[in-house]
């Protein structure tokens, strides 16, 4: 998690970079994830496991959860299910991205994609790109 | 008091554990790298979570989790809608990365409360353990969390790469319930795996090494073949089982015993295939199924052979008294053909079994002592299953020689039929019977003829 007196998502997300929220409890993952979505000119926040997702989303807004299935207390499936569920957060995209083969269980959950993984940064991001896309499109943001 | 057995979900290595590991137990998994310790480990778990018994994996370091994911999902027994339902995974790991492995028993506590597992894995355990070798604490973490998945009623397993020099020296051999290792052993270019159950509290177990290997649906375990307790029922010595050749029966008082084992030996090219293909076909013709075991002639080949003899090759494939049990020599292994050919006997209908030829067999075998043993137990399988077996050996000699000198392969068998080549102006083959247990036989020297018809004995 990025500290927050350093940075603020919301400013970020103001000044016109989208807000992805990335779920991944490996820091290396993390570190990764981070640099191509940054180099991309998105704003990233990261939560380690299912709950704390869960609060940032509510909290933060962001404009896409990317989230990988196996993730500590609360799994990318529920955490998908509990944000679409949520009037508050039912607009938020979704993406899974995991090593897991579960693209119908996370269409079942709600998700607006699937991505498996090993990571291919530029599949994530063209991805990430066209989901925003959507989201322009459909919210004419 | 038998306790409750957690199924392995591999019905031979239940039989091997003698229904499985006991439940609400601590159990090791070791071997080497590369022996199969995390496949069967998952496959384990697989089989045993659901909603109701949910199952809790935990990676440390020797693998990233995502590792166990990719590799686990190319196996059959990864059922991918269980991951994330009742099939946990979590990557201890990270975690103890970060509180320590002093926390390591609050940690798992944790855990159990969160999922309430019926099932937990660590793995790999050993990985974990070396975080803290030279500490003092190694033993107190370990009391404490063996102490922990004690008191909560789930199995356990540890899996570790863990040699046999270190069973003395590890204090988690010392809480172990059972311990299983895996090994890797080689022979030439081949490769042979094998599993043993070093140890299981409280129970028995199958002793000695099974071999095992690892095919795209997990791990196919083959248990070392023990004789029989039961004796064969020699009541069964009142009926005889023809060849299919005449002129054989009669050298034999009109057959073999039933439940009799024969041997039939002679150079390449004498008749011992076409002998065993006869064998068959009267069972078919007898309605008395069986199991043709070939080493040599793939489906084809063998066709071709029957077709020869004028048969209807493809009206014997069809057939459902005829079973065609082709194995290429190349990557055979003993187990792996005992079990299987057990597997197809155990249905109940086979009466007659033909294994051509002993000798590929006797190569796969990385022991010769192990092949005799196999054998023998074998074939008193066979016999206490009221199946008449027929085994073809080949000898490495020319014209000359006219006996089977290898007393562990004449051993094995009741009867024993030699085949050789005559001399003379013209080459001919030639049968004797130089055994038969509990019968009487001609002890003459008989010419044999292959035709288009199959073969023929005429009687001097």
């Amino acid at each position: 998690m990025a500290d927050p007196v350093t940075r603020n998502p919301l400013l970020e997300e103001e000044q016109g970079r989208a807000l992805i929220l990335v779920v991944e409890r490996n820091p290396v993952v993390q570190r990764l994830e981070r640099f191509f979505l940054e180099q991309a000119g998105y704003s990233v926040e990261f939560a380690s496991d299912g709950i704390a997702a869960l609060a940032h989303a509510r909290e933060l807004n962001p404009r896409i959860v990317v989230t990988e299935v196996l993730v500590p207390l609360l799994d990318g499936l529920s955490l998908c299910r509990a944000l679409k569920s949520d009037p508050e957060t039912r607009s938020i995209v979704v993406l899974v991205f995991s090593h897991l083969h579960a693209k119908d269980r996370a269409t079942e959950a709600g998700a607006d994609a699937f991505l498996l993984k090993p990571f291919e940064e530029q599949h994530l991001i063209e991805t990430v790109a066209k989901l925003l896309q959507l989201t322009i499109k459909e919210t004419g943001a | 008091m038998v306790s409750e057995r957690l199924s392995t979900g591999i019905s031979e290595l239940d039989q091997v554990l003698f229904g499985g590991f006991p439940t609400n137990t601590l159990n090791i998994i070791m071997g080497a790298p590369g022996t199969g310790k995390t496949i069967l480990a998952e496959q384990i778990t697989f089989a045993n979570s659901s909603p109701q018994s949910p199952a809790l994996y935990l990676t440390t370091l020797s693998e990233p989790l995502e590792k166990f994911i990719s590799h686990g999902q190319t196996y059959a027994f990864f059922d991918p809608s269980k991951v994330a339902e009742s099939v946990f995974y979590e990557d201890l790991g990270l975690i103890v990365r970060e509180r320590g492995i002093a926390a390591l028993p609050d940690i798992v506590t944790e855990m159990l409360i969160a999922r309430r597992p019926r099932l937990i894995v660590i793995d790999s355990f050993k990985a974990l353990m070396e975080l803290i070798e030279e500490s003092p604490e190694q033993r107190t973490v370990l009391f404490d969390l063996a102490s922990v998945l004690g008191a909560y009623q789930c199995t356990s397993f540890i899996v570790g790469e863990y040699t046999e020099e270190m069973m003395a020296d590890l204090p988690e051999f010392a809480v172990a319930d059972a311990i299983l290792s895996l090994l890797k052993h080689a022979t030439g270019v081949r490769e042979h795996r094998f599993l043993k159950i070093e140890k299981l509290r409280g129970s028995q177990s199958l002793p000695g090494m099974h071999a095992f290997a690892i095919r795209d649906s997990g791990i196919e375990v083959f248990p070392r073949l023990l004789t029989p307790q039961t004796s064969p029922d020699y009541d069964l010595d009142v009926e005889r089982v023809s060849t299919g050749i005449k002129g054989l029966d009669d050298m034999v008082a009109k057959g073999f015993w039933r439940g009799s084992t024969t041997l039939v030996a002679g150079p390449n090219g004498s008749g011992k295939t076409v002998i065993g293909l006869h064998f068959i076909r009267e069972g078919i013709l007898r309605n008395e199924p069986g199991v043709y075991v070939g080493f040599q002639e793939n489906p084809v080949q063998l066709a071709r052979i029957i077709t020869n003899f004028g048969w209807d090759s493809a009206a014997m494939f069809r057939d459902e008294n005829f079973e065609h049990m082709y194995r290429s020599p190349v990557e055979m292994q003993l187990d792996n053909v005992a079990t299987e050919l057990m597997r197809r006997v155990r249905g109940g209908k086979i009466k007659r079994v033909v294994i051509d030829a002993l000798g590929d067999l006797r190569k796969s075998s990385s022991d010769e002592q192990r092949f005799s043993e196999f054998m023998y137990a074998l074939t008193q399988w066979f016999a206490v299953q009221n199946v008449t077996c027929l085994m073809t050996f080949g000898l490495h000699y020319g014209v000359q020689g006219q006996d089977v000198s290898d007393e562990e392969i004449s051993n094995l068998s009741d009867n024993i039929v030699l085949l050789r080549f005559q001399q003379g102006p013209e080459v001919k083959r030639a049968v004797r019977i130089i055994k038969t247990r509990g019968s009487t036989h001609d002890h003459r020297e008989q010419i044999i003829d292959i035709s288009n018809k199959g073969m023929r004995i005429t009687p001097r």
